[in-house]
């Protein structure tokens, strides 16, 4: 499987794609900087610290404003876990490259299982990066202004949940490149990612204005594609503090005004397991 | 274990009940060279990479170094050169080389020496380093073939191995593979270039509208239609008429007297009765020459044949 796990980093790392999306993240990173900057900036100026209502105005910006940041950082993620892993058996079996592989003594589930590894790790630690960028210039750059109180647990819990996004989707990724094309995959994922993301405003919008007809359809698109209730639950562990008799974690359209439960989590997780179970499946059964 | 390295027993790769290859029984006996022969699109590829496990099989079973197809120790000793030769163009040859080698489970140390023996094989000694992208088709084919090569396999199933090469890439494969059965490794070769399979077959398969017509030593096959060309004088226009193992016989050229036909019998043997009868009715035999039929010829034959029970079974 090794072998596998090495030619996966090779390719990703070889790929165009993968080398804008770390630039572009870059820029990105450097724009986020810039913005947290202006922002402690115009608020230091505007507001001063002295009375409650400004603190907790300052407190509402900042979480806003790095609950935006990672909000499209999980989008540059899920797009690069959908684009770099939904071709990544497909293509190869459209273009006859898989034959020499396969035609190796090695099952085909450590083929499988070798490119989720290799596509899993890479993504985890790109993720990872732009996740602790976003917090670091939150911290450093925002300064007392812009800074959200982080704990370090808050900050781990919040990086774990956030990194299962990315592996959930190379999970359906993988099951969509097992069974059609690359193009078919691409549309569908991105499709199906696209209903989580709409699902997700809805449903925290539903909560906020106590609509529960669409909080029902948030779950209803978290039960067919839950990476959104990832993105929520990171940003619960991230903002709630136990000590804070006011709860940011539930403020504005980045935060989560409707919690995702424990099962969701659990639902998520084997909803991964399975797609890349279904994977290997079909992957082991079908001609290539 | 059997001395045969492939054993099928009606097996077949179905498109809905179309194409492929159908109800193929075959044997290929270690050490040998076995060509598979086909038109285009008769079934070759699809049958080579169902015995990879690449295709899964419709019908019937098959054994590959004893092993049944779709295992994994059936693939243990295995290298395959594809006919849709493609390999990732990002990585250089020697790269490529080091993961199929890691694959196969050599150490690094073996992997070092192997592959700069077969880079050598293959004629690729000097470019192993470049990216594949800016090889050109030929150079694909032979880091395909050193991929084939790597694992030192005992069956090596090369599909189509020239068909980007020039004509000294073509004769240094047919050298190559006279090499790789002189070390006792079975070669089964698909193709449909007749005359370059012909130097290195000992046995054939052919294949026609996914049916095997038939198989065996070659040279055993193209008996079936024994033919001698002999030259005579003084023979009378139908000599042929009261030899009933004549089965065909046609004029070829006739110069200063002398004939040369070209004659057909019934089976091998009867070249001496032939001459016996011809001296006894007055001819003058100046020349006899057995006729070697060339692959092509054995190939063509079987085809037509087949043909032939297929229109006759339609109508």
């Amino acid at each position: 499987m090794w072998p596998i796990i090495k030619i996966t980093y090779r390719e990703m790392i070889s790929k165009r794609i993968f080398t804008i999306t770390v630039l572009m993240s870059l820029a990105f990173l450097l724009l986020f900087g810039v913005a947290t900057w202006f922002a402690a900036r115009e608020i230091r100026e505007t507001m001063g610290a002295a009375s409650g209502d400004a603190m907790m105005m300052k407190r509402f910006f900042s979480t806003q404003l790095l609950g935006m940041g990672l909000y499209f950082g999980s989008i540059i993620a899920a797009l690069l876990a959908i684009l770099s892993s939904v071709g990544s058996i497909a293509s190869e079996i459209e273009s006859h490259q898989i034959d020499t592989w396969l035609a190796r003594a090695m099952p085909r589930r450590q083929y499988m299982l070798g490119k989720f590894l290799g596509l899993a790790s890479m993504l985890i630690l790109y993720t990872a990066m732009l996740y602790l960028g976003l917090i670091a210039i939150n911290q450093w750059v925002g300064g007392g202004e812009m800074a959200v109180q982080l704990r370090a647990t808050q900050v781990m819990t919040g990086l774990g949940y956030f990194l299962l996004l990315p592996v959930i989707l190379v999970c359906v990724s993988l099951l969509m490149s097992s069974m059609t094309t690359t193009v078919t995959g691409g549309i569908f994922l991105i499709i199906l990612y696209g209903i989580s993301f709409i699902g997700g405003f809805v449903e925290q919008l539903g909560s906020l204005i106590h609509q529960e007809s669409l909080v029902q359809i948030g779950i209803v698109s978290s039960l067919i594609f839950p990476t959104d209730s990832l993105f929520r639950l990171s940003m619960l562990s991230l903002f709630e503090a136990v000590d804070n008799p006011l709860s940011f974690a539930s403020q504005g359209i980045f935060g989560t005004s409707s919690p995702p439960s424990a099962a969701m989590l659990y639902y998520t997780l084997g909803y991964g397991l399975v797609a890349l179970l279904i994977a290997i499946r079909i992957f082991q059964r079908r001609d290539v | 274990m059997s001395d045969n390295v492939i054993e099928t027993i009606g097996l077949s790769k179905q498109y809905d009940g179309k194409g492929g290859c159908k109800q193929i029984t075959l044997q290929v006996p270690r050490g040998s060279v076995f060509g598979f022969l086909g038109q285009n699109g008769a079934g070759k590829s699809t049958f080579v990479r169902t015995m990879l496990g690449l295709l899964h099989p419709t019908a019937g079973s098959a054994t590959m170094l004893g092993y049944p197809i779709g295992s994994v120790d059936s693939r243990r000793k295995v290298g395959y050169l594809p006919e849709l030769f493609r390999y990732p163009d990002w990585l250089t040859g020697r790269q490529l080389l080091k993961h199929h080698g890691e694959i196969c489970g050599l150490s690094k140390s073996q992997r070092d020496r192997v592959i700069g023996e077969v880079v050598e094989v293959v004629g690729l000694g000097g470019r192993v380093d470049e990216r594949i992208r800016g090889y050109s088709k030929g150079m694909q084919q032979r880091i395909g073939l050193a991929c084939a090569l790597l694992s030192d396999p005992e069956l090596i199933f090369l599909d189509e191995p020239t068909s980007a090469l020039d004509p000294i890439g073509r004769k240094e494969v047919r050298e190559l593979i006279a090499r790789l059965r002189d070390q006792g490794k079975t070669i089964f070769l698909n193709s449909h270039l007749l005359s370059e399979m012909e130097s290195v077959c000992d046995y054939v398969g052919i294949i026609h509208r996914s049916e095997l017509v038939t198989s065996g030593e070659w040279r055993k096959l193209s008996a079936v239609k024994p033919q001698v060309e002999i030259t005579i004088e003084q023979a009378t226009a139908d000599w042929h008429a009261r030899l009933p193992f004549v089965t065909d016989q046609r004029l070829l050229k006739e110069r200063e007297g002398q004939a040369t036909w070209l004659v057909t019998l019934d089976q091998e043997g009867r070249v001496p009765v032939l001459l016996q009868e011809l001296v006894a009715s007055g001819a003058a035999v100046h020349e006899v020459v057995r006729k070697q039929q060339s692959l092509e010829e054995v190939f063509l034959y079987w085809v037509q044949q087949k043909e032939r029970e297929t229109h006759v079974a339609n109508h």
